[in-house]
């Protein structure tokens, strides 16, 4: 098998309501998968699903040939799944330092990945001793997603990086995703269409807390029917660079 | 832009710290020295202990949303414990086996959970042997104590308090071993069907965390190793307490009551607080309904009277120091400080707090746990996701917070009644602190009990001085707190609205 990661039918819900009804997806190992679909589809509740944070009533979730369904969300974590919040929500209150420490499985892990991760985002390394409220939005988004990278994750559950950043630090999200799934396996929520479409070569539509379409990213470009039908107006945004 | 950032960081802290220079620049020459350093070293004794109150308080809520009713009762139970082991730990002792053993058992359950989730049993009967085995617990527990004169232990401490002389005297003796030793053992198989019960037999679906199996085996056998040397001390132990130094014997009286109170909020948390956290408005009702059972259980234990516990001799010898120095070598009851005369062991409760201030700001800032509560407060899912075991982190906090108002509770046991309600006060200042400070700010808390204290103190002399009800010293704090609110909706340091 060559997935590392399959999500089998899961029904997930919160309080009363029924977000996931019936959501099956595959990750190839090395790959970077996208989901798409348009606000309240249900594509930041099925990576909470993934990693246990909103656990699935139903369904199977197999990590590398493991059911993890039922574990609780750290343990999940320990197995290799890092999670990149939307919302840039790092922790303010923390320096940038403790903000990846934190993040340590092992100790030392962060100092083995602080060359990788100050590669990818140099900034952060200027910005180490500050506190998390003091960064930009932009900043605080790369920290998000470095955090992440500090323990040896085999998965990345990475929700919306590009929201609300300026076209240019889009770009160097863009170019930081694409540099670590050399390593590891990334599945993306995105609403930036033209983002994902460079990043992702398989992708999956999300609607009404189902899965309504999926295939090669190769088609998807093609066929301006669909992305508009699912996406409507994510396209232009994205097409404009906002 | 430089400037509003460090307004927006120590604004709060700055106004503080002017408004209190200010005012005791008022005070000091309004009131006159002497009468101004005495009213400032009693609000920082009152200080003292709401922070060791506030800040279990704060972080608990901080943390985990709980607002914890019962703290304040923890206070009290440490004050008792505290007592008891410095007037006579026989009740201690008496007690130690048993509650041992069954942690022992308990202890247990990660090494019965492996084995015993294969066990061949339908699904449909599992819940009904879990109750059944539940059941079946608490009746061999309550055999394990039936018959055990409870009572007449707890009147040893009691009877000490009160005919001094000599306490072991009037003590009354521990059951002989002969008729003892059956009690552990059935607290022990209790706390093992409680094991059972938790490792959820035939339950297949559950994770087994992955921990190297020496260190299950290690915590059973230490705790059972424990509960055969409580066991055998039961006579002797409380002898040699009391024989031992009446100094050291405090200083372990802080230590025991704090763990007492450590321990009892772990049992707490995880027993009764845990399964409750999604349906978290009955916390509310819990920690309430926990605080008036407790606080029962100690008026039937030892009466709904009073108890002074005495000084130790390090702060109870008579005259007066001349400075603080000179009581280092005659630990005297009363200082010298600039020409007021003022109790030792008040001085002792400031040092206390500000030590505890010290460790707490140590812990929260340079450890790894800290680390983790201060995430926790802002985001506690995210610190889940990152895959910290925060369920963990709860019970530490918890337990943490309660081992904190228990050690304020034995501190204060000397200068304040020991009694059953001693906890309510401070339980009250306890949150108007909190909130002055900001939910889920340990040094919001430092700040706010400060004000509190000298709040009262100040409150206190105004009253007497101008021969105003002394209502206006109680009714201070909530008027601080008023004004904080009104400024600042989510108190002075405050983490979260």
């Amino acid at each position: 098998m060559d997935d590392l990661l399959e999500v089998q039918d899961i029904h997930t819900y919160i309080g009363q309501f029924h977000i996931l009804e019936g959501v099956s997806l595959k990750v190839r190992r090395g790959s970077i998968t996208v989901l798409l679909g348009r606000n309240g589809a249900g594509k930041t509740t099925t990576l909470k699903s993934i990693l246990g944070l909103t656990p699935p009533r139903q369904g199977h979730v197999i990590l590398d040939g493991q059911e993890i369904q039922g574990r609780r969300a750290f343990d999940i974590a320990a197995l290799g799944v890092g999670y990149v919040p939307e919302h840039r929500a790092i922790f303010r209150d923390l320096s940038v330092a403790e903000n990846l420490r934190i993040a340590e499985r092992k100790k030392g892990d962060l100092d083995r990945k602080a060359d990788f991760i100050f590669g990818l985002f140099p900034d952060l390394k200027r910005l180490y001793k500050l506190p998390g409220n003091h960064l930009s939005g932009g900043q605080q988004q790369m920290l998000a997603v470095a955090r992440a990278l500090v323990p040896d994750n085999k998965l990345l559950l990475i929700d919306e990086p590009s929201e609300g950043l300026a076209p240019v630090l889009i770009e160097q999200m863009m170019e930081a995703i694409r540099h670590l799934s050399a390593t590891t396996t990334v599945l993306l929520v995105e609403q930036n269409f033209i983002m994902a479409s460079q990043l992702s070569e398989s992708y999956y539509i999300m609607d009404d807390g189902k899965i309504v379409h999926q295939g090669a990213m190769a088609d998807l470009v093609q066929n301006k029917a669909l992305i508009h039908r699912y996406l409507g107006a994510s396209v232009n945004a994205g097409g404009g660079g906002q | 832009m430089k400037l509003k950032g460090f307004w927006q960081k120590n604004g709060a802290f700055l106004t503080v710290v002017v408004l209190l220079a200010a005012l005791s620049f008022v005070g000091w020459t309004a009131m006159g020295q002497k009468s101004f350093v005495r009213t400032m070293l009693s609000g920082l004794t009152l200080g003292a202990l709401y922070f060791m109150v506030a800040a279990g308080l704060t972080l608990i809520f901080g943390l985990m949303d709980v607002l914890n009713f019962a703290h304040g009762t923890m206070l009290m139970i440490g004050a008792y414990a505290g007592w008891q082991f410095y007037t006579n730990p026989t009740f201690l002792f008496g007690l130690a086996p048993l509650a041992v053993a069954l942690m022992a058992g308990l202890g247990a359950t990660s090494l019965l959970q492996p084995v015993v989730m294969n066990w061949p049993i339908p699904e449909r009967w599992q819940r009904g042997l879990r109750t059944a085995l539940l059941l079946a617990a608490v009746a061999v527990g309550l055999i394990g104590v039936l018959g055990l004169d409870i009572l007449g232990l707890a009147d040893t401490a009691m009877v000490a308090t009160m005919v001094a002389a000599n306490p072991l005297a009037e003590a009354t003796p521990q059951e002989p071993l002969a008729s003892f030793w059956f009690r552990p053992a059935l607290l022990l198989a209790a706390g093992l069907l409680m094991a059972l019960a938790q490792a959820r037999p035939g339950d297949r679906t559950q994770f087994v965390r992955r921990e190297a199996p020496w260190r299950k085996w290690v915590t059973v056998g230490g705790l059972l190793a424990l509960a055969v040397v409580a066991t055998l001390v039961r006579e002797s132990g409380p002898l040699a307490v009391l024989r031992m130094d009446a100094n050291w014997r405090f200083v372990l009286s802080l230590l025991t009551g704090a763990l007492i109170g450590a321990g009892l909020g772990a049992v707490v948390e995880t027993s009764m607080i845990r399964p409750l956290y999604v349906r978290s408005r009955f916390l509310v009702l819990l920690t309430l309904g926990l605080a008036f059972v407790l606080k029962e259980v100690t008026q039937v234990l030892w009466d709904p009277l009073a108890y002074q516990m005495s000084r130790p001799p390090l702060f109870s010898q008579p005259g007066k120091a001349d400075n603080i120095l000179a009581w280092f070598s005659g630990h005297n009851t009363t200082i010298n400080i600039v020409g007021v005369t003022f109790p030792s062991y008040r001085l002792f409760i400031i040092a206390l707090g500000v030590m505890m201030l010290i460790a707490l700001g140590v812990l929260m800032n340079y450890s790894r746990l800290g680390m983790i509560i201060r995430a926790g407060v802002q985001d506690r899912e995210m610190v889940e996701a990152l895959g910290i075991n925060v369920r963990r982190v709860f019970t530490l906090v918890f337990s943490l917070g309660t081992g904190l108002a228990a050690t304020g509770g034995i501190g204060a046991a000397p200068f304040i009644p020991v009694e059953p309600a001693m906890g309510d006060r401070f339980l009250m200042q306890g949150f108007i602190t909190v909130v002055i400070g900001g939910m889920g700010s340990y040094s919001g808390a430092a700040i706010g009990a400060l004000l509190l204290g000298l709040a009262r103190a100040f409150g206190d002399f105004t009253a007497l001085k101008y021969h105003l009800s002394p209502a206006i010293s109680e009714a201070s704090p909530v008027m601080i707190m008023a004004v904080v609110l009104l400024v600042r909706p989510a108190g002075l340091f405050g983490k979260k609205e």
